[in-house]
C-alpha cells in the first residue's frame, strides 16, 4: 500500500492552473489600464513566449516520469 | 503630444506631463528577481553530488522536476507582475488636472484627481544615495482640499517636474481670474 506519485502531480497542475489565471489578469490590466503601444504588446508577448518555453521543457522532463509509481508508506521488511 | 487613456477626458484637455516611477526602480527589481531565478543552478553546483544522488532517487525526482518548474514559472510571474505594477503607477499633470493612478496588487486600482487651479503648494525631494546619483525623487502637491496631498513618488528630475506644476498652475490661476472678471462684466 502506498500514495500514487500522481497526487503531486494534479498538485502541480492546480499551481500551473494558478499560474495562467494571474497571468491572464496581468495581461488583462497591461492591454486595459496600460498604452497599447508597441513596446507594450512586444513585453506582453515576450511573457508568453517565455512562460510557454518553460512549460513546454517543464513537459518535456514530465513526460518521462512514470506516474503510475507509488510511495510505500508501510516499510517493507527484509528477514 | 503625449497620448495615454485618463479617466473622465475633459474636452480640450492635454497632458502636460506624464510620469512614472525612474526605470531604476524597475531595474532593481528585475535584478532581484534574476538572481533568485539562478539560485537554483548555484544550489546545484554547491550541493552537485547530493543532488545527484536525489535525481537518482525514483521517487524523489519527480518532485525535484515538478518543484523546479513552478518555481521558474512563479518567479517568471512574480518579475511580470513588478512591471505590471511599476507599468500601471502613473501620474498626469494635464491642462485642467493632476491625476493619479495606482495599482496596488491586482485588484485594487486607485484613481485620484484634483483641479490644477486647486494647488496651493508643490514641493521636490530628493533622499539618499541612488536618489542623488540618479536625479529621481519625490514631489508633494499640497491642494486648497482637505484630501492628503498628492504624492508621485521616486519620479525622474523631482526639482524640474516641481518647477513646470508650478508654472502650470501659474498660468491656470492667471487663465481662471481672467474668465471669473468676464463672466462679472457679462453679468453686468
Amino acid at each position: 500500500m502506498g500514495i500514487p506519485i500522481s497526487i503531486f502531480y494534479f498538485i502541480y497542475l492546480i499551481f500551473v492552473l494558478i499560474f495562467l489565471a494571474f497571468t491572464f489578469f496581468n495581461v488583462y490590466h497591461l492591454v486595459r489600464f496600460g498604452f497599447l503601444t508597441i513596446g507594450n504588446i512586444v513585453i506582453v508577448c515576450f511573457y508568453i513566449a517565455i512562460s510557454f518555453l518553460i512549460l513546454v521543457i517543464s513537459w518535456g522532463y514530465i513526460g518521462q516520469i512514470d506516474w503510475t509509481a507509488t510511495i510505500p508508506i508501510i516499510p517493507t521488511l527484509n528477514f | 503630444m503625449l497620448k495615454f487613456h485618463i479617466p473622465h477626458h475633459l474636452k480640450g484637455e492635454k497632458i502636460i506631463i506624464l510620469l512614472r516611477r525612474h526605470p531604476f526602480i524597475i531595474l532593481i527589481k528585475i535584478i532581484f528577481w534574476a538572481f533568485v531565478a539562478i539560485l537554483p543552478p548555484i544550489f546545484y553546483l554547491i550541493l552537485g553530488d547530493e543532488l545527484a544522488k536525489i535525481f537518482s532517487n525514483e521517487l524523489l525526482s519527480p518532485l525535484v522536476v515538478l518543484f523546479t518548474s513552478l518555481c521558474y514559472l512563479y518567479i517568471w510571474l512574480f518579475a511580470f507582475h513588478s512591471f505590471v505594477d511599476y507599468y500601471l503607477d502613473v501620474w498626469i499633470v494635464t491642462t485642467e488636472r493632476i491625476i493619479n493612478i495606482e495599482q496596488k496588487g491586482l485588484f485594487a486600482r486607485t484613481v485620484s484627481e484634483q483641479k490644477i487651479y486647486r494647488i496651493q503648494d508643490v514641493t521636490s525631494e530628493l533622499k539618499g544615495f541612488f536618489s542623488t546619483l540618479l536625479d529621481f525623487g519625490t514631489v508633494y502637491i499640497q491642494t486648497a482640499a482637505e484630501k492628503e496631498r498628492f504624492i508621485f513618488k521616486q519620479v525622474p528630475a523631482p526639482y524640474k517636474v516641481a518647477r513646470k506644476i508650478t508654472k502650470i498652475v501659474e498660468k491656470n490661476k492667471k487663465f481662471h481670474r481672467l474668465k471669473e472678471q468676464k463672466d462679472k462684466i457679462t453679468t453686468k
